[in-house]
C-alpha cells in the first residue's frame, strides 16, 4: 500500500494582528494517508482539523512542514488538484441551478467537456443515486438531496482522493446510512478517503484508520483495531440480591445496570470468558447471556480528549 | 495546463457569474427602477411651465429627458457596478462555495479573472438595457439617431470598469462586501472630484502654512493616483450639441487606453492581494 497524503512537521499559527497571543491552530502534524483507505480524522469543534484541510488543498498555508500528495511536494498543481475530490462542510449550492448544471459547471472547471463531461455527470449522478432529481432546482433539495450533490461535484473527476469534511453532520439518519454506503462504495472502488467528523458512530462502522487532534495536536493515530483494544466481557444475568451483586464486584464483576428482572455485569479485562462464567457458577447466578465487549470510539474519542484536556488543566 | 483549459476555466466561472449576478435582486430593483425613471423622463415635459410655446419648450423639455437619463445611468449604473463587484468575491468566501472551486485545477489568478469577466458582462448588459432606452427615446423624441449617445454609454462603460475593477481589488481583501461597497463609492467620488483636487493643489501652494502644505501635498498625490473620471463624461455634449454630431475634442483613443491601463493596473492589484490570501 503506497502512501498517498503526507504531511511532516505541519504546523499553522494565525499572527495576532492587534499584539494578542498568536493562535497555534495546528502544531508539528506527522500524518500518513494510505492508497485505498478511509481516514477518519477527528476531534473536538476548533481542534485543527479544517486547518489540515485546507493546507493540504492549498486554500491557507502552512507556517511550516511539509506537503506531499500523490508523491508531488507541490500539491496545488492543476495535475495533483485533478486527482483529488473536495467536499466542504456546508458549502451553498446555488438554488437557481439544476443538480446536473452543478455537476456541468464543476465538471468544466476540471476541463471536461462533451461527451466526457456528460458520461461522467450521468455516473456521478448514478453513483450518489440522484438520478430521480437530476433535472430538479436545488432549491427543492432536501439537506440529505443537497449533500448527495455536493459528494458528486467532488467525484466528478473521477478522483483518486476524497476529503471530505463533516459529510454526514445535520442529516437524518436514513440519509446518514445512504452516505455512508456511498463512502463504503467508493473504497470498494479503491478510493482514498480522508473523513473529518463528528460523528463518532458513523466512523467506527467504516474507517479503516483514525487520527484523533485536540488543539491543534494529534493525541493518536492507527487502525481500529490497535487503538480500540480494551476488551472487555458483558455478562447478563437474572436479578440477584444486592449482597450477590457486592460479591460479584469484588471478585471483578460489576453490575452496569438493571432492566427489568435483567442486570448487566461487566467483567474485569483481567478476566477470561471461563473465569467469568466461573464465578457466576460458584455464586448461583443464572447466565442469560455472554457477550464479549470492545471499547466504543465514542468512549475512546472521550478517553483521548478527556486524558489531553486534563493534562493541560494539570 | 495546456492553453486551451486555462482560458476555458475563466470562462466557465465568468459565465457562472454572470448568470449568478442577473437573479441578484438588489441588481435586478435598480435596473428596473433605473429604466422606468428614464420610461417616464419621456412624460416630465407635461408637468413644465406650458406658458413656454414652440421649440423653446420641446427644447427645454428634451433638456429635461436627457438630463435626467444622462444622470440616471450615471447613477444607477455606478450603483450596480459597485454593488456587483464588491460581492462576487466576498459572497463565494462567505458561503464556502470559493472552496468547492479553489480545491480544482483553477488558479487564484483564473478564478479571479473569471470573476471581473462574469462582473463586467453584468454591467454591460445592464449598461446596454439603459442606454437602449434612453437612445430609443431620443430617438422617438427627435427623429434623428442619437449617435453621441452610443460614445457616452461606451466611455461610461470605460469609467465603471475602473471603478469595478478598484472595487473589486478592495474586496479581495475583505470578508465581507461593506467595506468594498464603501471603497468603491469613494473611488468613484474621489475620481470625479479629480479636478477639484488640483485646484486644492494650486491653491494651497499660494500658501506657506504648514497645514495647507499638508493638504496641498495630500491633493497632488491624490490627483496624480486617482483616475479622472470626469475625462470620461459626454453630459456636457449630449445636453448641449445635437445628438447625432460627433463627440467635441475628444482624443478617444487616449481615453480608453487610460481606462483600460487603471482597469488593468486595478485587477493587479487584486491578484497581488488575493495571491496569498487564507481563505
Amino acid at each position: 500500500m503506497s502512501v498517498v497524503i503526507k504531511a511532516e512537521g505541519l504546523s499553522k499559527i494565525y499572527e495576532s494582528a492587534m499584539g494578542g497571543q498568536d493562535v497555534h491552530a495546528l502544531t508539528d502534524l506527522n500524518l500518513e494517508v494510505q492508497s485505498g483507505e478511509i481516514l477518519a480524522y477527528l476531534g473536538p469543534n476548533g481542534s485543527g482539523k479544517t486547518t489540515t484541510i485546507k493546507m493540504l488543498l492549498g486554500l491557507i498555508f502552512p507556517t511550516s512542514g511539509s506537503i506531499e500528495i500523490l508523491g508531488s511536494k507541490n500539491p496545488t498543481s492543476p495535475a495533483i488538484k485533478k486527482e483529488i475530490g473536495y467536499l466542504p462542510e456546508g458549502a451553498y449550492y446555488p438554488d437557481f441551478l439544476k443538480g446536473e448544471e452543478i455537476l456541468k459547471y464543476y465538471g468544466q472547471l476540471y476541463g471536461l467537456s462533451g461527451k466526457d463531461l456528460k458520461m461522467r455527470i450521468d455516473k456521478v449522478i448514478d453513483q450518489v443515486g440522484m438520478q430521480h432529481a437530476r433535472k430538479r432546482l436545488l432549491r427543492g433539495y432536501s439537506k440529505g438531496m443537497r449533500q448527495r450533490i455536493g459528494l458528486a461535484q467532488a467525484l466528478i473527476s473521477d478522483p483518486k482522493i476524497l476529503i471530505l469534511d463533516e459529510p454526514t453532520t445535520g442529516l437524518d439518519p436514513i440519509a446518514r446510512k445512504e452516505i455512508r454506503d456511498i463512502i463504503l462504495n467508493l473504497r470498494e472502488e479503491g478510493k482514498t478517503l480522508m473523513i473529518s467528523s463528528h460523528e463518532l458512530l458513523e466512523v467506527e462502522l467504516i474507517s479503516d484508520r483514525i487520527s484523533i487532534l485536540f488543539e491543534g495536536v494529534q493525541q493518536t493515530m492507527g487502525t481500529i483495531t490497535e487503538l480500540l483494544n480494551e476488551r472487555e466481557l458483558s455478562i447478563e444475568i437474572k436479578a440477584v440480591s444486592d449482597d450477590v451483586l457486592k460479591a460479584l464486584a469484588e471478585k471483578g464483576l460489576k453490575a452496569e445496570d438493571q432492566v427489568g428482572e435483567r442486570i448487566n455485569l461487566r467483567a474485569n479485562p483481567s478476566l477470561t470468558t471461563y473465569d467469568a462464567m466461573e464465578i457466576c457458577k460458584a455464586s448461583n447466578v443464572t447466565i442469560i447471556g455472554v457477550a464479549p465487549r470492545r471499547e466504543t470510539l465514542e468512549e475512546l474519542f472521550v478517553r483521548v480528549v478527556g486524558g489531553a484536556l486534563e493534562a493541560k488543566r494539570s | 495546463m495546456s492553453g486551451v483549459n486555462a482560458f476555458r476555466g475563466p470562462w466557465t466561472i465568468a459565465v457562472y457569474t454572470w448568470r449568478e449576478g442577473l437573479r441578484k435582486k438588489t441588481l435586478i430593483g435598480f435596473l428596473i427602477l433605473s429604466l422606468l425613471v428614464i420610461f417616464g423622463s419621456n412624460f416630465m415635459g407635461s408637468f413644465l411651465n406650458q406658458s413656454t410655446v414652440g421649440s423653446e419648450e420641446l427644447d427645454v423639455n428634451l433638456k429635461l429627458v436627457k438630463d435626467i437619463c444622462v444622470s440616471t445611468i450615471s447613477i444607477f449604473g455606478v450603483l450596480i457596478t459597485i454593488f456587483i463587484s464588491a460581492a462576487a468575491v466576498p459572497n463565494e468566501t462567505e458561503n464556502k462555495v470559493i472552496y468547492s472551486i479553489l480545491s480544482k485545477p483553477i488558479s487564484r489568478l483564473q478564478y479571479l479573472l473569471g470573476k471581473f469577466i462574469g462582473i463586467q458582462f453584468i454591467v454591460i448588459i445592464n449598461l446596454a438595457l439603459m442606454g437602449l432606452l434612453f437612445f430609443m427615446a431620443l430617438w422617438f423624441q427627435q427623429g434623428t439617431l442619437p449617435t453621441l449617445l452610443l460614445w457616452s454609454i461606451l466611455l461610461t462603460y470605460f469609467e465603471f470598469l475602473i471603478v469595478s475593477a478598484f472595487t473589486f481589488a478592495i474586496s479581495c481583501a475583505a470578508t465581507s462586501s461593506v467595506l468594498p461597497t464603501i471603497g468603491g463609492f469613494f473611488i468613484y467620488l474621489t475620481g470625479n472630484l479629480t479636478e477639484y483636487l488640483n485646484d486644492v493643489k494650486i491653491r494651497s501652494g499660494e500658501s506657506e502654512e504648514f497645514l495647507d502644505v499638508i493638504i496641498g501635498q495630500t491633493a497632488s498625490v491624490l490627483s496624480s493616483i486617482l483616475p479622472n473620471l470626469q475625462n470620461f463624461s459626454l453630459k456636457q455634449d449630449i445636453l448641449n450639441l445635437q445628438l447625432n454630431d460627433p463627440p467635441s475634442d475628444m482624443q478617444f483613443t487616449r481615453l480608453l487606453i487610460y481606462g483600460v491601463t487603471y482597469a488593468v493596473s486595478g485587477f493587479i492589484i487584486a491578484v497581488w492581494v488575493f495571491r496569498r490570501r487564507e481563505l
